[in-house]
């Protein structure tokens, strides 16, 4: 009997592409639809003490209406470009879909709801077209097509996107020792906060998230984790020198709130912008974690992570380039590297903030200036 | 896991390749009508000054050569020699006691005993390189679905051990190694534990459910080094049971090779089993007293799934080294984009990164593929097996590996 050849590889792992983008999907979904609920939750009398809860959906209409918007206009531009190219056909099937979706709802999700719609749509087809399409589509860009969107509307329409009264904000004037500050943690993990973002919802359902993003493997362990980890040192020494016994409370409120969680749960994990190796994924993961922190301590902003993960891309190639193999002497020399670089930086800035190293200089300026 | 087992010892006519991938020269030892036995040189193939005899695994009269198709899909000559089921040997002593290195070397030689297992990282027994080690797997691998033949190593525990024994000697070789799986059946290991007890052989346990190439790494530990895609040039002989068994037979009770277990699986076919096969047996027949195949669009795969050889046709005859076929239905797969999510620098278990080679292959960079430490791939084929894009990524390396030398 004459056999059928196939071409290599015959055999397969259960692991596919696509059911890990259709994984991201489910979770994108299931964030947003919660986002959108305990958004419609909110307290009736203004004391905080009472949990008297109430429910009115109109409140998250805004929030809604702004998903909505992200979807329609992701899909809308990859549709007319297939339209262009001839390749329509595909869009037949769902599986075409669910990356344009994913793009939409994450630019949606990165920014405050109080948006306008347009700014939104322009960031949604400067992200696709710019950001993704350009670069040939799914799998080649170099940048994050989201942070391409989200950058853009934070920069271009800097007063539209603003939010005042961000716990990380809040924080800031803390560290100048302006104002003391009484946090709700419940509230906090809950996402009952003014938050920079829709997506920067609670922190319990964003780190179920992530577990299933994990198990399920769509996102990296290694590049997360790590950022995770230096976001906690930075924050934990940085409080410690500053604020002496607040730190752990400083660390917490750095990580669960503003976008750290769903950054390492959409951004940082993502797969095509990182790079490829563990000891990179360690050391992309570290880069994000110290850019975030320098940018919420010492930048003008108050969320960092977009700038940081944007960053992160940047240096990809590079990082790619830089690696030759990978083995355990390496992987214990860079976790070991990166460990005394997150310290060393930890202490700057912990003095920086203090103002030790400005009087130092200055007074070395002075003498200078004798000499 | 499969527990039927069957012989198929009775062939009419056996068809025996004399040439193959390596050794493109051959010349026949017998003339058209002669009476071959068991044993006897029938031919001897030649690679350079290398040469390797063949014997004839049934006692018959020799019909003639024609040209078929072989086990690596290539049409090459073939002996035809038909039974007359008299199963006369060929007189060869049987050597007992401790042996010197050359007898047991000019006995292998004689029965052509070299390339009795070729998939993947298994190498020849070859002695034409100093070797220091002897590593033995006692698991009957197919990766990345394996069946393990427990009965063999239970029944012949101490003609195993006795077989490495033989390889050492001759090889001159320092260590003796036998991998065995980590969820072996208790009976099997108790039997080859009770031969191993004395010997210095050294026992590594390997767990098999997971594909990592775990195998790699043992001999990695042992020879300290780099390790070449020829295992032979780290001084490593890496083979099976059923190729030490094969040694043991030859030296010990004067037997070529006549039969090979095989595991014949996949849902193309009635029914799967483990299935002794006579040398030279064309599979078509041996599939053909299986009960034929399912309908449909089918493909045959020879060897193991990672590194093995696809074969357009069913006429190819069994040979000493195929220890599995496969013949089973597929969906074609479609490529996607690389994603670059780094499972396959993950796992390569010489530590190279296949994607990064990958890309400076696409980009044409030699420079970089010669810093990638291409070289160092020993073509294992788990790179292809984790991409969940479906993207051949061992080809892209084995490509840019041609660039290397």
């Amino acid at each position: 009997m004459e056999f059928k050849m196939i071409k290599p590889p015959y055999k397969y792992n259960e692991q596919r592409s696509y059911k890990r983008l259709l994984n991201l999907h489910i979770a994108l979904l299931i964030v947003s639809f919660f986002a959108l609920v305990l958004k419609a939750f909110y307290f009736e009398s203004a004391s905080e003490e009472e949990f008297k809860l109430s429910f009115d959906i109109l409140r998250s209409f805004d929030s809604f209406l702004l998903l909505i918007v992200g979807v329609l206009t992701s899909v809308i531009v990859e549709i007319f470009y297939s339209l262009n190219e001839g390749t329509v056909e595909k869009f037949y099937q769902y599986k075409s879909y669910v990356d344009p979706i994913n793009t939409g709802l994450l630019i949606a999700l990165l920014l405050p709801s109080n948006t306008p719609i347009y700014v939104l749509a322009l960031a949604v087809i400067i992200g696709v077209y710019i950001g993704k399409i350009v670069f040939g589509g799914y799998g080649y860009y170099i940048f994050n097509p989201v942070l391409v969107g989200v950058l853009f509307a934070q920069i271009s329409f800097s007063t539209n996107t603003l939010v005042s009264g961000t716990p990380l904000l809040v924080l800031k004037d803390v560290l100048s020792g302006a104002t003391t500050e009484t946090f709700n943690l419940t509230r906090l993990l809950l996402g009952h906060y003014t938050a920079i973002a829709i997506g920067s919802t609670s922190a319990i359902l964003l780190l179920l998230v992530f577990i299933y993003l994990c198990v399920t493997k769509v996102i990296d362990l290694r590049s997360t984790l790590s950022f995770l980890l230096t976001i906690i040192l930075i924050s934990l020494g940085v409080g410690y020198i500053t604020l002496g016994q607040g730190a752990l409370n400083f660390s917490l409120i750095n990580l669960v709130t503003g976008l750290t969680l769903f950054g390492a749960v959409f951004l940082v994990g993502e797969a095509v912008t990182s790079p490829t190796t563990r000891e990179t994924k360690i050391i992309y993961g570290v880069v994000i974690g110290v850019m975030t922190m320098l940018v919420r301590l010492l930048g003008d902003a108050a969320e960092g992570v977009v700038f940081a993960v944007l960053l992160g891309n940047l240096l990809t190639p590079f990082m790619n380039r830089t690696v030759t193999r990978s083995n355990k002497k390496r992987l214990i020399k860079t976790v070991t590297y990166s460990l005394l670089i997150v310290i060393i930086i930890t202490i700057s800035i912990g003095f920086i903030l203090q103002g030790r190293l400005q009087e130092s200089y200055e007074a070395m300026a002075f003498i200078g200036g004798i000499l | 896991m499969i527990t039927e087992k069957k012989e198929f010892l009775k062939p009419k006519k056996v068809f025996i390749p004399i040439t193959d991938e390596k050794h493109k020269m051959a010349t026949t030892k017998v003339a058209e009508g002669d009476q071959v036995k068991i044993g006897q040189l029938i031919a001897v193939k030649y690679k350079g000054k290398e040469k390797v005899n063949i014997v004839s695994p049934i006692s018959g009269s020799f019909e003639g050569l024609t040209q078929k198709l072989d086990r690596y899909n290539n049409i090459t000559d073939h002996i035809i020699i038909k039974n007359d089921f008299e199963n006369t040997y060929e007189p060869y002593d049987k050597l007992q006691g401790d042996l010197s290195s050359a007898v047991i070397r000019n006995r292998l030689a004689d029965f052509g005993i070299k390339e009795v297992s070729v998939d993947g990282l298994f190498t020849d027994i070859d002695f034409s390189y100093k070797i220091n080690h002897i590593v033995v797997n006692a698991i009957f691998i197919n990766e990345p679905f394996i069946s393990i033949d427990y009965d063999f190593i239970k029944d012949n525990a101490a003609e195993i051990v006795d077989g490495i024994h033989l390889l050492k000697e001759a090889a001159y070789a320092k260590t003796m190694t036998i991998i065995v799986d980590k969820f072996m059946d208790q009976e099997a290991l108790d039997a080859l534990g009770e031969e191993l007890s004395d010997t210095d052989i050294e026992l590594r346990v390997i767990n098999r459910k997971k594909v990592d190439g775990a195998d790699y790494r043992v001999i990695k530990d042992l020879t300290q080094e780099k390790l070449q895609p020829n295992l032979l040039e780290n001084g490593v002989i890496y083979t099976t049971t059923h190729a030490v068994k094969m040694v043991y037979d030859a030296v010990r009770l004067a037997k070529p090779i006549t039969k090979r277990l095989i595991a014949i699986t996949g849902d193309g076919l009635k029914k799967n089993l483990l299935a002794e096969v006579t040398i030279g047996m064309p599979l078509l027949v041996v599939t053909a007293m299986l009960g034929g195949y399912e309908k449909g669009d089918l493909n045959l795969h020879i060897g193991s799934f990672l590194t093995g050889h696809q074969v357009e046709n069913d006429s190819l005859s069994i040979k000493e080294n195929i220890n599995s076929i496969n013949i089973s239905s597929f969906t074609p797969q479609d490529e996607e984009v690389c994603i670059k999510c780094g499972d396959c620098n993950d796992i390569c278990p010489a530590g190279i990164l296949p994607q990064n080679i990958m890309d400076a292959e696409l980009r044409n960079v030699n420079e970089r593929i010669f810093e990638l430490h291409t070289d160092e791939c020993v073509e294992c084929g788990l790179c292809s097996y984790v991409c969940p894009s479906k993207i051949n990524v061992l080809e892209w390396v084995r490509r840019a590996k041609r660039r290397t030398n």
